[in-house]
């Protein structure tokens, strides 16, 4: 395991969550602390509770905490919407990014950044001020200037939309990004762009937990800690090497391990 | 239902043209529509009856139209007012059509006329006098942007009548705005004859203020090889109901309709379309949105007829609907009736509500609820939007009104 910034206080803490959707429980108890400059990986099998755990603390409406609480920047934020978490530094990376036809990616962009700078207390940007900005962030991402003038997302590979999330990302400077299976879909080429657009955005002051499947975007980007999830639970956490031992083991012992406790 | 009474008794016109005499006799066997067929049987009654609850105002006041002009180009014109059009210009030519030359054409047009299925022209053509009809015939190339404005006036029901020939050859981009007052009835109707190889590119805006009502129709022909664009949007009106016919006279003609209606409040807009294929290889391609909020009703009714000469007949038809609230109500009846054996036929319909995952994607970029289903429904608008022929100055002004409303 890696040295990290524990002498600062933890951006993120997640304790002893439970939640459920339609009465039933998906989480069964997680808890995760983030502390500045940390890199998480969270794998597990399908249907584990990895990208349920990462909308509940993007305030996803349709689940219900039903106990625990969610802690950011030493806040309980429970109860905030949303768009409250995002102005305040949480971002969520889709797994599946949503198509908005008729609505243009730049002005997207711009209204989403504008949201995020009116909570800093940073001048909001016109139209020109915001071209120039998004125009450097567009390099570490290599998108063409042209995905600005489309539909969000629309008609954009899956490619395309990773990478327009990480663009989001740049722009809206979060204090925490919770990237779900930003992998998925993704060529080896367009991994590392991703990857490596991830890693120039990350930062001492920032936290990472990324969600995947496979050990390849952990080949890209080191995690600090590696936590294996089944049943709703956190059940294994480790360094890097743990994600290394999940490729060769597969996840089948997780089951087991969730059977027998 | 003040001009009912007047129908019935044969006071409604001081001194009718031969036209009006024409309709008035036609009404006077059936005043008001068939409620018990599809095409009436939702209309809300008694918003119907407040409709046909003004009495007739022939010295209406000047109208001042409520925008600036966009282009020094554009021919604009106002309905009702007395003005005698005669453009010649180098390459295009748009002349006014005589009382001889509309009286022969709507002549033929009532032959094919369905008392019920036509009611809304019978009362319209009964009540234009002279001066609320315009009949145009536009030929040649490079003409400008037209834009034709229609009004009602406050406590009075207006007939306005708008007839255009367009020549072979020609392509042109017609706006028509229809604008209801408070407390008012609007009767619109119009007739377009598309003849070879022309295009129109139309859009139909209409919306009113408190109480106000509309009852619009379009009949259309299309001849050979002729291509016929139609965006529209209808807001804010208590009631409204929108009928549009299209003939492909003899198929090989192309059609494209993307229509939107939105309602609010207890308003009742309605949208019916019949499409007559009457030969081989037409195409069709037309979506209906409706968007219904608070306790209101949203209608779309909408049938293709492919009788077995249209032939490689290549049609579609889409209705698509949002809920924005538990009490509005949307009623949406795509068809088709093909005789035919040899087309492609489609049609389908959705009626959902906001859509939750992409506000919560919206959401989690800082973007509060109300802008987030705002820029949704304006995503919504802008397919249909985008497709009615007005410049981008005129898209503010939408942009504008429908976010007022």
């Amino acid at each position: 395991m890696q040295n990290t910034m524990k002498e600062s206080d933890p951006i993120l803490e997640v304790q002893n969550l439970f939640a459920s959707t339609d009465n039933l429980p998906i989480l069964k108890g997680v808890s995760l602390t983030v502390y500045p400059g940390e890199i998480h990986a969270i794998m597990g099998r399908n249907g584990c509770g990895k990208s349920t755990l990462s909308k509940i603390i993007a305030g996803h409406p349709s689940y219900n905490v039903t106990n625990g609480e969610i802690k950011f920047s030493g806040e309980n934020i429970n109860s905030l919407e949303p768009e409250e978490r995002s102005q305040s530094g949480i971002f969520l990376g889709f797994q599946y990014p949503i198509e908005i036809p008729g609505v243009s990616n730049l002005e997207f962009l711009r209204v989403s950044t504008n949201a995020r700078r009116k909570f800093l207390n940073k001048e909001e940007l016109d139209t020109f001020d915001f071209e120039e900005l998004v125009k450097e962030k567009l390099e570490l991402v290599k998108m063409d200037h042209a995905f600005l003038s489309r539909s969000v997302n629309q008609g954009f590979s899956g490619g395309e939309k990773k990478r327009n999330e990480i663009l989001q990302m740049a722009l809206l400077e979060p204090k925490i990004a919770i990237l779900d299976e930003t992998d998925s879909g993704l060529d080896i080429d367009a991994l590392r762009i991703v990857a490596s657009g991830i890693k120039k955005i990350s930062n001492a002051q920032t936290g990472i937990i990324l969600i995947t499947h496979y050990q390849r975007l952990l080949d890209e980007i080191e995690p600090n800690y590696v936590h294996v999830m089944a049943d709703g639970q956190i059940i294994k956490t480790g360094g890097s090497d743990l994600a290394l031992e999940l490729e060769k083991k597969g996840y089948e012992w997780t089951d087991n391990f969730v059977k027998e406790t | 239902m003040k001009i009912i009474e007047k129908i019935k008794t044969n006071k409604l016109i001081d001194n009718p043209t031969e036209i009006q005499k024409f309709c008035l006799h036609k009404l006077q066997s059936r005043p008001l529509p068939n409620f018990k067929s599809e095409l009436w049987r939702l209309s809300n009654k008694s918003k119907f009856s407040e409709f046909l609850d003004y009495s007739v105002n022939e010295k209406e006041p000047k109208f001042d139209i409520p925008f600036s002009k966009n282009s020094q180009n554009t021919i604009r014109l106002i309905i009702g007012e007395n003005r005698q059009i005669n453009l010649i210009e180098e390459n295009y030519s748009i002349e006014q059509l005589s009382e001889d030359k509309l009286d022969e054409y709507f002549k033929e047009q009532i032959s094919y006329f369905d008392q019920n299925q036509n009611w809304s022209d019978l009362l319209n053509l009964s009540l234009s006098c002279t001066k609320n009809i315009l009949g145009l015939k536009i030929n040649g190339s490079k003409i400008p942007p037209i834009e034709i404005f229609s009004h009602a006036s406050n406590n009075s029901l207006s007939a306005k009548t708008l007839v255009i020939i367009l020549e072979k050859n020609c392509d042109i981009e017609l706006l028509q705005v229809n604008l209801g007052k408070e407390n008012s009835s609007l009767s619109q109707s119009t007739f377009f004859c598309i003849e070879e190889n022309s295009s129109l590119n139309h859009g139909v805006v209409s919306y009113g203020e408190k109480r106000s009502n509309l009852l619009n129709s379009l009949n259309v022909i299309q001849h050979k090889n002729s291509e016929y664009n139609l965006g529209t949007l209808h807001f804010k009106f208590n009631y409204a109901r929108f009928e549009i016919c299209i003939k492909q006279s003899v198929g090989e003609a192309k059609t494209n309709i993307k229509s939107m209606q939105i309602t609010k409040k207890d308003e009742q807009i309605s949208t019916y379309t019949r499409i007559d294929f009457n030969g081989p290889d037409g195409f069709l391609d037309q979506i209906n949105k409706s968007l219904a909020d608070d306790k209101s009703h949203a209608i779309f009714e909408g049938s293709i007829i492919v009788p077995k000469i249209a032939q490689k007949t290549d049609a579609s038809q889409l209705s698509r609907n949002l809920l924005l609230s538990n009490f509005a109500q949307i009623d949406t009846k795509p068809q088709l009736e093909i005789i035919a054996d040899d087309v492609k036929c489609k049609h389908g319909a959705t009626i959902s509500q906001l859509n939750e995952e992409e506000l919560f994607y919206m959401r989690t970029r800082g973007i509060t609820l109300p802008e987030a289903s705002k820029l949704q429904l304006s995503s919504y608008f802008q397919e249909i939007i985008s497709f009615i022929p007005v410049s981008k100055d005129r898209w503010n002004l939408l942009d504008k009104l429908l976010n007022e409303n």
